[in-house]
């Protein structure tokens, strides 16, 4: 089992340098640069810009100086901010993005699990219906319509909550039920078709004719084997609503990483694009990690093992 | 005679599906008394195992109990509520499935699911509960049963898997123990060893069993009675000895010509019984089985025959046993008309 962790560890900084070594090339094979813009800058200033920058160097260069400055932990200057690192930037958003997707995680879990697991027990019947319905709303309208729809009708017409911020507490409804929707739509939706499916098995028949009480047999039976898709989907959405939504955080205007993600590929800040996609493959590969362990407390059938060589 | 610990009476449960009423048992009818073994034998769709889940009250959504009484000890299990069944099952009656590797959860250690029987329906301790897991164990003979209390169903082959679900089953010492097809999913030695287990321990508990089985092998060996059904009814009933000898339906000589016979050197084929069985969506109205039926009348088809009684609990359903039917060779010879 350690010897599995340690392996997987190892997999994970593997896979990391090669998202690393495969952004940079592929960014840089993309035409233009930070300073390209519509006004034409002085040869001399694109001159001293790339040579501050290193941008004059052979890419090879780049390449390991940028790998070097990844192993120390700093990904470099911000091209387009300047003054600003990279490791600012994200030490800046992060804490909003967090907080939001953290609240938006909680309501995924708090509302999907339960709705799906009322429409699976009232499978056919209203509550199902209306579950479903809404879901599947969910699932289908995108965030921004949601988020401006839900701005317009509760932040400027009923003046409930306040149109964009998070200065008060308020604030944090519309962007979190923005960021949720989607999520609990879709977790409810698995989470029912999961239990129904989990209903059918041989072994609730079994709990049943065990005289076990409606309860014990939905939940100590049925529960936890219909959540083990669940849990395999909230891996990465965790690393999704944690990394946080260039839509949301631009409608709610909201000091996030999200948007950062987005405007650091228009602005080929070169820097920023592979700070933060570096950050959201690490969150995403150790969610991912973390979801896999959680299987062994789920279902007992699973075994890791290092593959022996 | 004593009262019989259980008496259906007229049972009839139907699915109400998309496409209409199917009706998977109809009037169905017996006694079972205590420490009795009664088969239940019949092909797929005969009705023998959705009898078995009515009474228990463990039928799927679609399936409803339309009409009958099943008095087990005065009481009638139909009209019980989920409370009052519950606190039965696994208890004064318990049950054991046909395939033992989906029967047992997964993810609950085997102990566990013994335990949590054990608990539902004593007041004991968990220790306690423990202790009579181990005792359980122990009596289907699973070894190092301490030790395997901690394992899980999938770390036991499937003849240790079905020795599980019996020792769940006789948790509580039930009076009743339904086993519904125990042995199908088995290989064959190991049907055996449970089939010996499951007479023994009954020998010993006193407790009474249902077995239901496509296997007539099964029933010679282990049935002190047997009930064959086909359509949903009750074709032929009577003890296992006089049933054998004496098969007075033509389904049952069917049944009993299509086994094989590995004492038999001359290499004849085995004989089927063509066709297939009768459609519950729409069941014919006279005799389900007349359309396969070597002898069947114009009466068969117009109207459902009676229970012809036999003697020694003895009973058919079929019209060549009416005094006025033509005389069969193997049939109607011997029984002794109603």
């Amino acid at each position: 089992m350690t010897a599995y962790v340690v392996q997987r560890m190892l997999l994970m900084l593997v896979t990391l340098f090669a998202i690393i070594t495969l952004t940079f090339f592929l960014m840089h094979a993309v035409p233009g640069g930070p300073f390209t813009s519509e006004k034409i800058l002085q040869p001399e200033i694109q001159a001293a810009l790339n040579a501050k920058y290193h941008l004059d160097d052979p890419l090879w260069l780049q390449y390991l100086t940028y790998l070097k400055g990844v192993l120390s932990f700093d990904l470099g200057p911000s091209f387009k901010y300047a003054g600003m690192s990279v490791n600012q930037i994200i030490a800046e958003g992060l804490p909003v993005t967090m907080k939001t997707g953290a609240l938006a995680l909680i309501c995924v879990v708090a509302l999907g699990v339960p709705l799906g697991i009322v429409a699976a027990l009232n499978r056919n019947r209203w509550p199902d219906t209306l579950v479903m319905v809404i879901a599947t709303i969910g699932v289908a309208v995108p965030s921004y319509v949601i988020a401006t729809v839900a701005l317009y009708v509760f932040a400027l017409r009923l003046g409930w909550v306040p149109t964009f911020g998070l200065d008060d507490w308020r604030g944090y409804f519309l962007p979190v039920f923005a960021l949720s929707g989607f999520w609990i739509s879709f977790i409810a939706r698995l989470a029912r078709s999961s239990l129904l499916e989990t209903l059918q098995q041989d072994y609730m028949m079994t709990a049943r004719a065990k005289g076990l009480r409606r309860g014990t047999v939905l939940f100590k039976h049925g529960l936890r084997n219909s959540l083990i898709p669940v849990v395999t989907v909230l891996g990465p959405v965790v690393a999704n609503l944690l990394t946080g939504s260039f839509v949301i955080e631009q409608i709610f205007a909201l000091p996030g990483i999200g948007r950062h993600f987005v405007l650091s590929i228009t602005n080929r800040d070169y820097t920023a694009i592979m700070g933060i996609t570096i950050f959201y493959a690490a969150v995403l590969m150790v969610m991912i990690f973390i979801v896999d362990m959680l299987y062994l407390v789920l279902d007992p059938r699973i075994k890791y093992r290092a593959d022996a060589k | 005679m004593s009262a019989p610990l259980l008496s259906v009476t007229n049972l009839s449960t139907s699915f109400f599906t998309s496409r209409g009423e199917v009706q998977a048992v109809r009037g169905v009818s017996f006694e079972l008394r205590a420490g009795e073994i009664l088969g239940i034998v019949g092909e797929s769709g005969s009705g023998k195992s959705i009898t078995c889940m009515s009474i228990m009250g463990l039928l799927r959504s679609s399936g409803r109990v339309i009409d009958g009484t099943a008095l087990f000890e005065g009481r009638d299990l139909i009209t019980l509520d989920e409370d009052e069944l519950s606190a039965l099952r696994g208890n004064d009656i318990s049950m054991i499935f046909q395939d033992p590797m989906t029967s047992l959860n997964p993810t609950l250690t085997v102990g566990e699911q013994v335990i949590e029987t054990i608990l539902r329906h004593r007041k004991v301790s968990r220790a306690e509960a423990r202790a009579r897991a181990i005792e359980l164990f122990e009596l289907v003979r699973i070894p190092s049963a301490a030790k395997r209390l901690r394992s899980y169903p999938h770390e036991f082959s499937g003849g240790m898997r079905q020795r599980v679900m019996i020792a769940i089953a006789l948790a509580c010492d039930p009076k009743l123990l339904i086993a519904d097809e125990p042995t199908t999913a088995l290989d064959v030695t190991i049907q055996r060893q449970i089939l010996a287990l499951l007479k023994e321990l009954q020998g010993r508990l006193g407790m009474a069993v249902i077995l239901i089985t496509h296997d007539l092998g099964v029933i010679a060996e282990t049935a002190d009675r047997v009930l064959v059904m086909y359509g949903g009814m009750v074709m032929e009933e009577g003890p296992v000895r006089e049933l054998f000898a004496r098969p007075s339906h033509p389904y049952t000589r069917g049944l009993l010509a299509s086994i094989p016979d590995l004492r038999d050197d001359t290499h004849h084929r085995l004989t089927p019984i063509p066709g297939s069985p009768p459609d519950m969506l729409r069941p014919p109205k006279g005799c389900p089985f007349a359309p396969r039926c070597p002898h069947a009348m114009a009466q068969c088809n117009a109207a459902l025959p009676p229970l012809y009684d036999a003697g020694e609990g003895h009973r058919a359903r079929c019209w060549l046993h009416h005094p006025e039917a033509p005389r069969v060779a193997g049939i109607t010879a011997e029984l002794v008309t109603a």
